[in-house]
């Protein structure tokens, strides 16, 4: 598998503020990749630079095996994170007129045939503006991926969409990549990109923080993790050695352990205070990997 | 299709197929055509209250004959002869006599009765008025009126009063009255335009007699269609690309297309508005004066620079105006730039009478190669009947061209740095740096 993109050293700055650093990154062919990382963290100004929208200050970024320039976004599908479309025009002509900008060449099939597959061939003729947000999200999609385009670049692609639409979202993403397409996209929901992604990658503070597949990120980690359930609700967790962080969903605690801490002392620990119907050990979310990466920034802030 | 194009397209195809489009179209010559009626309308609309004049008369030689005359006036004038309407003001002569004891209280007292409306104005004839010598208080003549400058009474008094004087004087040189009248006779010199070779037979064609539709309506009607056709498309850019950025699908596109095919689509997409607009109009123009044989009035040879100028003025406002566009966030941004941004379009417009009255004038001829200002007032110099000497042309030109490009130019840079880029308005400083890194 070739990279279909590599960037290497890339530096990005804005008046003073170091939005990228050094950053470097490769996306193998027919992957896909999550970008995840707080809002801030350089995420777009990533995607912004891929896209050639913005230039870096220093490094290089190389996209289908060439010096990224103006005349390869033609070959990239992108879906901004702020997005928005000609609302006095109709939804019909409005795909037809993004078709016809990606050389697609017979636009009018192509728009019905998407139309129809997120079911919104009865608005065809209405104006865009009399849509509502979330069948606005879902032509936003369509009008991006409707080359099917080598490389898919897609920005919060699922923000805002109820469960049924960003399962139909998911569906075509999983078909572009059947297809030969590479797919990018940055989300902050954790769950989707355990699920969907073959790579994730991290951004914090304008740095790489992760980069790799979930199973390598989770054993730079290794099982430091503790799931934990109890029949009457809360767990008593008070006097027990060891403990870092205790994150409680409701019905189960997820406990993270000092580093050298025995499970085994936290079990017994447990036991003498509890009736435990769960007790597990397990590497970290990748929700947890997160807030552990980016939770000091938020302090650093509020001092 | 070049996608340039595609923008154009749409941009062209969204702004004819509105309302508002439409409803222009067919209200600016309403409008205009409305203006010029009014302007006849009116120029024939005189005042007809009757007017009367309080007059003192030191010298004793003329108010008897004002009086007369007015009389005179009064029959054969104010009624049209054939219908009996009433076309002009009648004039009554008051003869009053002087106070010689205080002259000034008897001239305020006057004012009061033409503040009133009792009488329209009064008239005040030194006694020394038949040799008058300048700078004598006695040999002058005042007509005192609330509107003495726009008066047409006065006029018509000033010349009875001249005409007796010039009589008396006459008289008492003992010249017969039959030469007289051939001494004071005045000949009217016409206007005419210069004489040409006419381009379908070859021949040459007379001068016709110039008028001031030819002096001033053709000019000012070119101006006006290149100034809508700017407001119409390149002036528009400024709110629409701030739309455009702050709606968020400027982003959208440049994720199919690079600021220039976006920001170059735009500009023609407007072009193609603006060229649909004046041929439009220009067509009609040409048939309405076919039909009303006024053919030979049509300004022919000035319709290619019309729209050589059109077409390069579009592209460098089209272009500036995207530029700065892009600098806003919001509608309050626009507004702050919008008029600095439209004076070099607004400022032609208030030289257009003194260009016309002096074509080939200082001020025309400078202001007309200032390139901003070119196609507006270059035109409306071709426009008249006065030749432009060639060098001229050819310079305002190269630099009208010369100015395009580097609109273009600033107009894209400022377009690329600043299109996705939200948040504070940036300092001209920034933006200097922007063009020029």
């Amino acid at each position: 598998m070739s990279d279909i993109i590599e960037i290497q050293g890339v530096t990005k700055t804005f008046d003073h503020h170091v939005a990228v650093d050094d950053l470097a990154l490769k996306v193998p062919e027919r992957s896909i990749y999550g970008f995840i990382g707080p809002n801030g963290s350089g995420k777009t100004t990533t995607i912004r630079m891929i896209m050639n929208i913005l230039y870096p200050d220093r490094g290089s970024i190389r996209i289908f095996g060439r010096e990224q320039s103006g005349s390869q976004i033609a070959r990239i599908g992108y879906l901004p994170e702020e997005r928005g479309l000609y609302r006095k025009m109709r939804l019909r002509e409005l795909i037809q007129f993004h078709a016809e900008l990606k050389g697609v060449s017979n636009t009018g099939k192509e728009a019905d045939y998407w139309l129809e597959r997120f079911d919104l061939a009865p608005w065809a003729k209405k104006k865009l503006e009399t849509l509502s947000k979330g069948m606005s999200q879902k032509v936003q999609f369509i009008v991006t991926i409707i080359d099917k385009p080598e490389l898919v670049i897609l920005d919060e692609p699922f923000s805002g969409l109820d469960p049924v639409n960003a399962e139909l979202i998911r569906e075509v993403i999983l078909d572009l990549r059947k297809t030969g397409s590479t797919v990018i996209f940055s989300t902050h929901d954790m769950t989707v990109a355990e699920k969907m992604c073959d790579f994730i990658f991290m951004i914090y503070r304008g740095k790489k923080v992760l980069d790799g597949t979930l199973q390598s990120i989770q054993e730079q980690f290794g099982q430091d993790t503790l799931r934990v359930s109890v029949a009457e609700g809360a767990v008593d967790f008070s006097g027990i050695d060891g403990i870092d962080r205790v994150h409680d969903f409701g019905r189960l605690q997820e406990v993270r352990l000092k580093p050298g801490t025995d499970p085994q002392q936290v079990l017994a620990g447990l036991i003498t205070r509890n009736r435990l119907t769960r007790f597990e050990m397990a590497s970290p979310s990748l929700e947890d990997i997160f807030i552990r990466i980016a939770k000091p920034q938020r302090n650093d802030q509020n001092e | 299709m070049n996608k340039t194009l595609v923008i154009a397209k749409r941009e062209y195809i969204a702004a004819v197929r509105t309302k508002g489009f439409i409803i222009t179209m067919l209200l600016l010559p309403i409008f205009m055509g409305g203006g010029f009626i009014v302007m006849a309308l009116t120029q024939d609309k005189v005042d007809l209250t009757d007017k009367r004049i309080a007059v003192i008369d030191q010298s004793g030689l003329v108010g008897q004959h004002l009086v007369e005359s007015a009389e005179m006036r009064n029959q054969y004038f104010v009624l049209d002869s054939a219908t009996g309407e009433k076309k002009a003001p009648a004039y009554y002569i008051e003869l009053i006599e002087l106070n010689e004891a205080d002259p000034e209280r008897q001239k305020l007292e006057l004012s009061d009765r033409v503040r009133s409306k009792e009488i329209t104005s009064f008239l005040t004839v030194g006694p020394d008025i038949l040799h008058p010598v300048p700078g004598d208080e006695a040999s002058r003549a005042a007509y005192y009126s609330e509107q003495s400058l726009m008066d047409e009474t006065r006029s018509w008094i000033g010349y009875v009063l001249n005409d007796r004087l010039r009589q008396i004087r006459v008289e008492e040189l003992g010249l017969d009255a039959t030469v007289v009248s051939d001494l004071f006779s005045t000949i009217n010199l016409e206007r005419m335009g210069l004489s040409r070779v006419d381009s379908r037979t070859g021949g040459i064609k007379d001068a016709r007699k110039s008028n001031e539709f030819e002096a001033i309506v053709v000019p000012y009607v070119l101006l006006f269609l290149m100034f809508i056709s700017i407001m119409m498309s390149a002036a528009t850019l400024l709110n629409a690309v701030m739309e455009e950025k702050s709606e968020r699908i400027a982003e959208v596109l440049l994720g199919s297309v690079s600021p220039t095919q976006f920001m170059m689509g735009k500009v023609l997409g407007g072009l193609a508005v603006s060229l649909t607009t004046t041929i439009i109009y220009i067509l009609g123009g040409i048939l309405m004066m076919n039909r009303f044989e006024m053919a030979d009035l049509i300004p022919y040879s000035i319709l290619p620079w019309f729209f050589v100028y059109m077409l390069l003025h579009i592209i460098m406002v089209g272009s500036a105006f995207a530029g700065l566009g892009a600098i806003c966030n919001d509608s309050k941004d626009a507004q702050a730039i919008q008029f600095p941004a439209m004076l070099p379009l607004i400022l032609p417009m208030f030289m257009v009478m003194p260009v016309i009255q002096n074509p080939l004038g200082g001020l025309a001829t400078w202001a007309s190669l200032f390139p901003p200002f070119t196609p507006m007032l270059m035109l409306i110099r071709q426009a008249t009947q006065v030749t432009i000497p060639v060098w001229q042309l050819v310079v305002g030109l190269v630099g009208v061209v010369l100015f395009t490009i580097l609109s273009v130019w600033i107009g894209g840079r400022l377009f690329r740095a600043n299109i996705i880029i939200h948040g504070r308005r940036p300092r001209f400083g920034v933006l200097l740096r922007q063009v020029f890194r």
